[in-house]
Parts: structure tokens; sequence; C-alpha cells
């Protein structure tokens, strides 16, 4: 586009939203450095693939939620950004994503949920004509069971549901009165074990895409195919 | 659905991929026990979901998912019942021969179609041209024939077929998921459409434009899509608009030109500028484009001499001349002649676009949808034989018979 040529007011405007659940617990050692690098790119990506298909986003922001394991050490068990705005907050961003470290997560199931949650009730972009809300979880492990004995723990986040149930409702489905997220723009895309509880969440939660993974295998290669599909080929 | 599953009796012969679609998984498949035999197409849902017991909410939310999945069934039926595969210019369209629910998630199933894209529609000669366009306007009419509008048209959703040998090629359309009745479209929010090949009205609904009623979006609005795709067909690339705008419809709906490729005909122009039109009762209907698609002259294009009046470009608008976009389209050679001849390459397959069909004829049906909570819920919707129906329309000029694999039809819901 011709940078001096202002847009058009009357555009059809497109936002996305997209937040980045992060299993940083030992365990994702192998493959932390590709999720982080690949998150790092996904702009630059998206947009060519959209410029290819000559469409544009007119606001792009992303959230990263880090978790490991409240029952391992309930203090770095979450760490998070608000949406960032990209290109704008890039540097911002890459400061937090390079902070990330993989360490700890005890045994072997994670506070994912925890953070799946957490990213379900995310400030989404509620304006513009047309939104896409997106949130990745990326994790080599299954999940503590909400509701458990973790959820007493002082810094376990109070937004946070005290159940599997209340959770499903959160995320909701077409007409549902309690869903926090907006039924035509949502989608969760699931690079997780085929185990509980993401298999069963593909089964039973709606606009659900789940790329089954195995422990410290199969996140090296991944270069966000799938994210900037469900994206760009539905605007 | 996963690699070596059975799905409602196909086995999962690839890995599922999103690929190419927006609200979907797809992979291809086999029936289980015919293995070598015929290969499928087969696209999971990801909305809505059928509750299992067990599977999370309350009662109250799972007696909602299940009217929804009512509703959904409902959806499709009404379209399927709506296009028989043995009417005129079916053959054209790439219709579902299964439907059901497996476990808590909806499929639906076509034949493999594997297709060549055509890299440069625009190296073809004029009446090759004409046969593609001629049959997917066919398609189109057969659509809007029974007042269903496809919804989403666009390159992806056009599935470019040889045509036996190095002959012709069809235009095979794929995915009506999006489709509704004319002038019944889905919520604002929630209706499909792409945004480069949208019609104005469809961006003014979209954009909560209080003047733009459901009404108003009838099947004028693929033929706004049609003109697009003629032209990047015809040219290789879009009318071109100013920058300030998002897309050609960004540019009507401001009253700016689209620039037509001056090579293009008269009668051709004339053409694109009706189907371009802002206003949807000014584009012409699709038996409309045919008929003027009947001579394969209009579709030649041809050099006219700077600064004539003949040489300038034709305009759908009176108003602004930008630069014009999009910039990443070929720009046409002064001489119109031909840089090559038109390549057809990469494998490409029904790959999908984004999902949920609607209608507004759609009411709940009495009773939960069949199949609740076991794991293969046979809703199957009983095509009867769909198979056997071969195009209705043939491009002319060649005495090669259809292969008829690929006229297998079938529904998309």
């Amino acid at each position: 586009m011709n940078p001096a040529a202002a847009p058009y007011q009357g555009n059809l405007q497109y936002a996305v939203d997209i937040v980045l659940c992060i299993d940083a617990t030992g365990s994702m050692n192998p493959v932390l450095g590709s999720v982080k690098e690949s998150a790092l790119t996904f702009q630059q990506r998206l947009e060519a693939v959209m410029r290819d298909k000559g469409k544009a986003i007119s606001q792009l922001r992303v959230r990263t939620v880090a978790f490991r394991d409240f029952g391992d050490n309930e203090d770095d068990a979450i760490e998070q950004t608000g949406f960032l705005t990209l290109p704008e907050q890039a540097e911002e961003f890459r400061g937090f994503l390079g902070g990330i470290q993989a360490r700890g997560g005890g045994d072997r199931p994670e506070s994912g949920l925890e953070a799946l949650a957490l990213a379900v009730g995310s400030p989404w972009e509620s304006g513009l004509d047309r939104r896409r809300h997106v949130i990745v979880m990326f994790t080599d492990a299954p999940a503590h069971p909400l509701g458990g004995p973790h959820s007493a723990l002082q810094r376990y986040p109070a937004a946070v549901p005290r159940s599997a149930d209340e959770l499903f409702e959160r995320w909701g489905y077409a007409g549902s009165q309690e869903a926090v997220m907006e039924q035509s723009a949502k989608r969760l895309v699931l690079f997780a074990p085929d185990e509980e509880p993401w298999n069963e969440m593909q089964e039973d939660w709606d606009m659900t895409l789940h790329f089954p993974s195995k422990a410290g295998h199969g996140l090296e290669e991944f270069e966000m195919d799938e994210i900037i599909d469900t994206i760009a080929n539905s605007l | 659905m996963k690699l070596g599953d059975i799905v409602g009796g196909y086995r999962i012969t690839t890995q599922p991929t999103n690929a190419g679609g927006g609200k979907c998984m797809w992979a291809f498949a086999e029936k289980d026990g015919e293995r070598g035999g015929e290969e499928y197409f087969v696209k999971q849902f990801l909305a809505p979901k059928l509750p299992r017991p067990g599977g999370g909410g309350s009662e109250r939310s799972r007696l909602a998912r299940l009217r929804l999945c009512e509703e959904f069934e409902e959806r499709h039926r009404s379209i399927m019942g709506r296009l028989k595969p043995d009417v005129h210019g079916a053959g054209h369209l790439v219709l579902a021969t299964d439907f059901f629910a497996h476990g808590s998630t909806y499929y639906k199933v076509t034949a493999r179609i594997d297709t060549s894209t055509l890299e440069k529609p625009q190296l073809l000669e004029p009446r090759h041209k004409a046969v593609l366009l001629k049959t997917l306007a066919v398609s189109l009419n057969l659509l809007h024939g029974i007042d269903i509008v496809h919804g989403d048209l666009k390159p992806a959703n056009v599935l470019v077929q040889r045509y036996g040998g190095n002959s012709f090629h069809v235009a095979k359309l794929i995915d009506f998921d999006d489709s509704y009745l004319s002038g019944s479209p889905p919520g604002r929010d929630d209706i499909a459409g792409d945004s480069l090949y949208g019609a104005p009205e469809w961006r003014g609904y979209v954009q909560g434009d209080e003047s733009v009623q459901p009404r108003q979006l009838t099947t004028a609005v693929d033929i706004f899509a049609l003109g697009l795709m003629t032209h990047h067909y015809l040219t290789g690339s879009l009318p071109r608009y100013d920058d300030r705008f998002g897309s050609p419809a960004d540019a009507v709906n401001a009253r700016a030109d689209l620039r037509l490729d001056p090579r293009l005909t008269d009668p051709m122009q004339n053409l694109l500028r009706r189907m371009l039109s802002r206003a949807p009762s000014s584009r012409p209907r699709a038996s409309g484009v045919i008929s003027a698609l009947k001579d394969p002259n209009v579709c030649a294009l041809q050099h006219r001499r700077p600064g004539t009046a003949d040489g300038t470009s034709g305009s759908t608008s009176r108003g602004s001349t930008g630069s014009g976009r999009p910039d990443a389209a070929a720009a046409p050679r002064a001489d119109g002649a031909p840089d090559g001849p038109p390549r057809t390459s990469r494998l490409r397959t029904n790959v999908p676009g984004p999902t949920r069909p609607r209608t507004t004829t759609d009411k709940p049906s009495a009773g939960p949808p069949a199949g609740d909570a076991t794991r293969v819920s046979r809703v199957r919707i009983n095509l009867g034989d769909r198979r056997g129906a071969g195009p209705r329309t043939k491009p002319t000029g060649t005495a090669r018979p259809l292969d008829t694999r690929n006229d297998q039809e079938d529904t998309t819901t």
C-alpha cells in the first residue's frame, strides 16, 4: 500500500488477539527455544500470508501466559503479560519470551488448565468490525484438575474457576449466556499430548483443534502454520 | 480424528490438518475394509459438539447444545434437500456423499477430487477461458435457481480440473457450508465471507450498517465475487483500485473506481461493470452471465492503442483514479501477448473453506438428535444414489467423457 495514502475510514477492520499458553517446565527444555523463536516470527509470517492473499489485519495483539506447576512452586507457576500490540510492542514481547526459562514442574501433570482459564478470561478486543480470538496451548504434559488442593494456595489466581465444568461453561457454545468469549471469534489450538484433559477437551469443546505432541518432541520444527491457517483462512 | 482412526466407516489415511481451512480439520480416507479403493475427503466440523455423558457442563447447557445440534443437522438437510444431483449443472458442484456424527463430532464426506492449480488461467485461449467461466457460472446458476447463496465464493473454493487430456479446464465449486437462503443470511457476527471477494452489501452488513438489512444479502452477493473472479481468470489480476481501500468492495462502497483491465473486450467490460455494481439489483443473474459467455471471443484480451478512447481503463464508477491495488497482481503486458503457456502444476485437492451452513428455514426438530452420546451416532443423511450424476454442462469442442469420479456429488451441507 502506498504509505502516503491514508486508509479509507470505511474499510473493513479486522482485529486478531492471540494468547500463547506456554509450558515452561523442565521437560519442555528441548523445544522451548523453538516455540519462542516461532512466536517471535509469527507476526511477520502472518502478515506475509495475509499479504499474499491481498488482505491485511488492522490490529494484532499477543499475550503470553507461561506456566509451570502450583504444586511444585506457587511463586513461579504463572508468568504472564497483558496484550501487547504488534509490531509496536515487539521489543516487550521479545523481552518477556527471552526471559522464560524451562525449569521445575515437579510431577508430570502441570498447571495447564490454570493457564488456559486465565487465557479464556483475557480482555479480548471487542471493537473493530471482525475479530479472531485465538488461544494456543503448548505443552508436553497432562494437567492437574481444577479445584484440587493447589487451588487453596495463596498465590493461586482467584480468577481461575474451581471446576472443569465451570471452565467449560466459560468457553461456552453458540448462544451461551455464560460464555466469556465471542463465539464467532474464538479458536483454541492445542499442541498437547493425547492425554487428559486435552484429548477430552477436543471431544467436548467446540472450535478446538488438537495437534497431539509427545513429551519433549513434536514442537522442534513447529512453525505456527496451523495457527496462521486458523486466522488467515477465515478472514 | 487421527491418522489410522476409523470414523463413521472411513479409515483416515492422511494426517489430519487444518491447512487451507479456517474452521475445520480434514483428511483423506478410504472406506474401512476397502484398501486401495476409492478415496474420500473427510471434513471434521469444529462446532457444534454433541454432548457426551460426563462431557462437562450443566444439564441446562447440555439441552441447549442438543438444540444447537438439531439445528445444525436440519440446516444440512435443508441445503442437501435442495441440491439434487440430477439437475442441470449439478455435475460441477462437489456435493457431499455422507454426513454423520461420530462420537461428539460431525463429519462430512465428499469424493476426493484431485485437480491441478491453473497458475495462469489468463493465458488460456479465449474459448478455454469461456468454458472455465461457464462451468462456474452454471454451478452458481443452479444454486441461485433454488435460492441458495454460496456465500463464500473465492478462488480457494473453486477447483479447476482439466477436462480430459490437454483440452479444457472446468471449474468445480466446493464448500457450501456457509450457504444460506437468499435474503436470509446468518447474523452479522456469524456470516462467513472473504474480505477480498465480499460484496459491498456484505461488508456493510458485517460492519453493522443498519441501512443494510438481511433481505439485501441475496444471490447478487455471489455475482459480485464472480465478477472479481472473472476478471482474475481473464487477466491474472483483480480490478485495480485506490491504495486507500482494503478491497474492491470498500472502493465500490466509497463510490470510487474499480479500474478494469483495458485489454478486456467491450462486451466483457460491460458485463463486469454490471457484475461489480454497487447496487445488487443492477448485477445480472448467473443465467445472464452464461448468456454473455456464449461467444468465447468476449473472453479475449486485445491490444488497444494507448491514447485512444478504447485504450483507457474501463471503470465501474466515477471518482478517484489512484494507483490501484492489488499491488501484488501481475501487471498486464502492454501487448497483451502471453508470456508463456498456461502452466498447470502443484497437485491440489478439495481443501475446504470455512464451515457453518446457514439457512433461515432452519427449525429445531422435535426430540434430540439421533445418536446422542453414542460413539458413532448415525445421524447419517441418506443421499441416495448421488454417484451416477454426471455433469450436464459439457465443454464444447471435445468429445471426451468426463471422469465420473470427479462428478460424484455431494453436498456439503
